[in-house]
Order: C-alpha cells, then sequence, then structure tokens
C-alpha cells in the first residue's frame, strides 16, 4: 500500500475513536475495498500513483467518514446508559437518604466501585466504565486527606511523596483513557471540581471536624441533587450520537452544576475558589485532548507502519 | 447534481436494504452493483457507503458476517434481517406510492 494510502487510512483511524475492537474491524473493513479498487484501476491500465490518487478521491474525506462511523457507533443502549450512571446516582442515594456516614454502606460503595472498575477494565475498556473509573481515584484522594493527621513530621514527609505519586498515577490513567478518545477523559473527571466545591464549602480548612460533619447534613439534599444531575448528565452522554452535542453537554452541565453549588454553598465558596474551580472544569477539556495530540504525535510513525504492514 | 446527491442521501439506506434482500454481499461488491443497476445514476462516494451500513448494522437491519477468501483476505458480507426485511416491504410500498402520485402529476393533463 502506498504512503498517500496509510496515511489515509491513519488519518481515519485517529479519528474514529471507538471501541478498539470495532476499529480493528472498521479499518480491515476499509483496507480491503481499498485493496479491491486498487486491483481493478491497475487492471484497467492505471500506474500505481494514478490509482492511489484515483482511490482516494473516490473514497472521499477522511475525517468526514471517521466522523460518520463514529456516529453510527457511538450511541450506547440505554442499559450502558443506566450502567455509566450508576456511579452518580448511588452517590446521590448515599447524600438524598442521609446513609453518608454508615460505614457498611460506604465500604460496600468502594467494593462496588472498585469490582465495577476492574470487570469493565477487563471486558475492554466500554464506554460505561469511565465513570466508574473517575470514582476509583476517590480512595487516593481520601488518603490525601488524612495525611495531615499524621504526627506532624511524618506528614511533611509524606505529602509530597503522597502529591507525587497520585498525580503520577492520575496521570498514567488519563494517558490510558485519553488514547482511546481525549472526551472520556473529560467524562471520567467531570465530577472533580464539583466534589472539591462540595469539600470546600463543608471543610473550608481541609479537616473534617464536628462542625464539618454537621454542615455535611445540612448540605446532604443539594449535594445529592448535584450528583443526580451528574447522572443524568452521563446518561445523556451514552445516548447522544453527535460528538461536539457530548462535549458541550459535560460542558454546560459541569459549569451549571458549579454554579449551583456556589448558589446552595451560600457565600461558603468565595468567587476566587469558584473562578479556580471553573479553571479546572476549562481544564478537563484542554488538557485531555493536548494529551492526545501529544500522544499521535509521537506515535504517529508505528501507526502507520501497522496500518502499512497489515496490508 | 446536487439535487441528485440529495435525492441519493435520502434513499442510500432504502437502496441497501434493497439490494442486500436479494443477496448478502460485502461493501465493495454494493457499490459496483449500485453502479451497474442504476446504469451509473447511483455513485456514492465510496467512503461514506461504511457508516451507512454500520448505522444500518446498528439499528438491528443487517448483520455483518466477516468471511475468510480463499487468499487469505477477510471480507464483511452484510445479511438483511427480518426486521430489515420488514423496513424493505414497508419502504417499498411507500416509494411505490410516492412515484405513482409524482407520475400523476408529471404526466400531461389528458383534458
Amino acid at each position: 500500500m502506498t504512503t498517500a494510502l496509510s496515511h489515509y487510512l491513519e488519518s481515519i483511524r485517529a479519528n474514529l475513536r471507538i471501541d478498539p475492537s470495532e476499529e480493528r474491524e472498521v479499518l480491515t473493513e476499509l483496507e480491503t475495498h481499498i485493496e479491491d479498487r486498487l486491483q481493478e484501476l491497475k487492471e484497467a491500465g492505471l500506474s500505481e500513483e494514478e490509482a492511489t490518487e484515483t482511490c482516494l478521491g473516490l473514497l472521499g474525506s477522511a475525517k468526514l467518514i471517521a466522523r460518520q462511523i463514529y456516529e453510527a457507533h457511538s450511541q450506547g443502549s440505554w442499559r450502558q446508559a443506566i450502567l455509566a450512571s450508576m456511579p452518580h446516582l448511588l452517590f446521590a442515594t448515599l447524600f438524598a437518604l442521609n446513609w453518608w456516614h454508615h460505614i457498611g454502606w460506604l465500604s460496600f460503595m468502594l467494593t462496588l466501585i472498585l469490582a465495577m472498575t476492574i470487570y469493565g477494565w477487563r471486558r475492554g475498556k466500554p464506554t460505561w466504565i469511565f465513570p466508574w473509573l473517575g470514582y476509583s481515584l476517590l480512595p487516593v484522594a481520601v488518603v490525601g486527606l488524612l495525611l495531615p493527621y499524621l504526627p506532624w513530621g511524618w506528614s511533611l514527609l509524606a505529602i509530597p511523596f503522597y502529591f507525587l505519586l497520585a498525580s503520577w498515577w492520575l496521570f498514567c490513567i488519563v494517558i490510558q483513557t485519553a488514547k482511546r478518545d481525549w472526551l472520556l477523559s473529560s467524562l471520567m473527571l467531570l465530577p472533580t471540581p464539583i466534589i472539591v466545591g462540595w469539600f470546600l464549602t463543608l471543610a473550608p480548612n481541609g479537616r473534617f471536624t464536628q462542625d464539618a460533619l454537621q454542615r455535611v447534613a445540612y448540605f446532604a439534599p443539594w449535594i445529592g441533587l448535584s450528583f443526580l444531575i451528574l447522572a443524568l448528565t452521563i446518561a445523556a452522554f451514552i445516548r447522544l450520537r453527535q460528538r461536539w452535542l457530548r462535549i458541550a453537554l459535560l460542558a454546560i452541565s459541569g459549569l451549571s452544576t458549579l454554579i449551583m453549588v456556589a448558589y446552595y454553598a451560600g457565600g461558603r465558596l468565595s468567587l476566587p475558589t469558584l473562578i479556580g474551580l471553573v479553571l479546572v472544569l476549562w481544564g478537563l477539556f484542554l488538557v485531555p485532548p493536548l494529551l492526545e495530540r501529544w500522544l499521535r504525535r509521537s506515535g504517529k510513525l508505528k501507526c502507520q507502519e501497522q496500518i502499512g504492514g497489515g496490508l | 447534481m446536487a439535487q441528485r446527491r440529495e435525492l441519493i442521501k435520502g434513499s442510500a439506506d432504502s437502496l441497501l436494504l434493497c439490494l442486500l434482500g436479494q443477496q448478502p454481499m460485502y461493501g465493495y461488491q454494493i457499490i459496483k452493483e449500485l453502479e451497474r443497476r442504476s446504469q451509473g445514476y447511483f455513485k456514492f462516494k465510496e467512503g461514506t457507503l461504511y457508516p451507512a451500513l454500520h448505522r444500518l448494522e446498528k439499528a438491528g437491519l443487517v448483520t455483518g458476517k466477516w468471511q475468510m477468501l480463499s487468499n487469505g483476505r477477510p471480507r464483511r458480507y452484510y445479511h438483511i434481517t427480518a426486521k430489515g426485511r420488514a423496513k424493505l416491504a414497508m419502504e417499498r410500498s411507500e416509494w411505490q406510492d410516492f412515484l405513482r402520485a409524482m407520475n400523476l402529476i408529471f404526466q400531461p393533463a389528458s383534458h
């Protein structure tokens, strides 16, 4: 296969962003089509170069094909929509029913989150796994919150190590997700600014004192409501086909939920903090695509070789 | 030309179901068959055929099955499903009504 056709297939692959198993099938199907067409054109007397040029013209825009195939494959079933929104719904229930202080429920949810994440990861990372994957980072955050309670010297020693280790782990997970589709990284991390917003409202000094726990009880219905909005957002995301609609949905929902948090926090969340959280939200839509672009550039040659070599 | 493109775009699913209703086919074969049977009228941008086929497959109207050829190359044949046949029957009936009505309007008045 000529370099131009390899570039063409690579361009389709880079813009497909569907399940890896489906991606392989789509590319194999297109490769077979190209081979058939090239053979026919050469039999008609065209040179390799002329045949390639004609073939590319007949196929049409690589980006358009990739976008249309993405739209054909992207819509998840209702079952997948429910599965994906389940972790948010569980947290919404936890706060709406004021069960957040029951260790039994918290342990059950944590176990369920980890089990679902491992199950989904082993089943080829379907789209519904990513909200679960986001929540599986919670234990890491909780460990970070417990560090200030260590004896003074230990705490100073542990915090930099924890920060480096947690950042590295988060980076690895985001990289793995962005390899599939940067939008899934945004989906996975969408609750972060909202959870941080509530945390800063409840425990502005970073410690869960008796007062902070009382505030959790007071704000529980609104915390539950924000998780419910997240659940509905994720369900709608799974059911939507168009990529730009999915991006708009996450951005609008994330921003409006943050504003809702600030509203119900009733002055406990200062304007600079809110602006900071909006910037974090903005970062969720900016950093993953940049990472994806970087990954694509660094792995570009390898992908082209794989496609060219497969024919 | 633009009008023809729009017509083809609007009737692509019916055309594909109709062809696959006669026999299972793979993508390239569909392109050739459409062109041959329409005497060159229906010319798809070849790459856009696959999104249409995948859309039909996701809707449960056709199903794709891989077959390994004697030369070791895999090919994906598309088969129409029972749901696809029902949809095809409905669309065929709608087309016939539409064409009949169009002919009634287009034919010169007899009085």
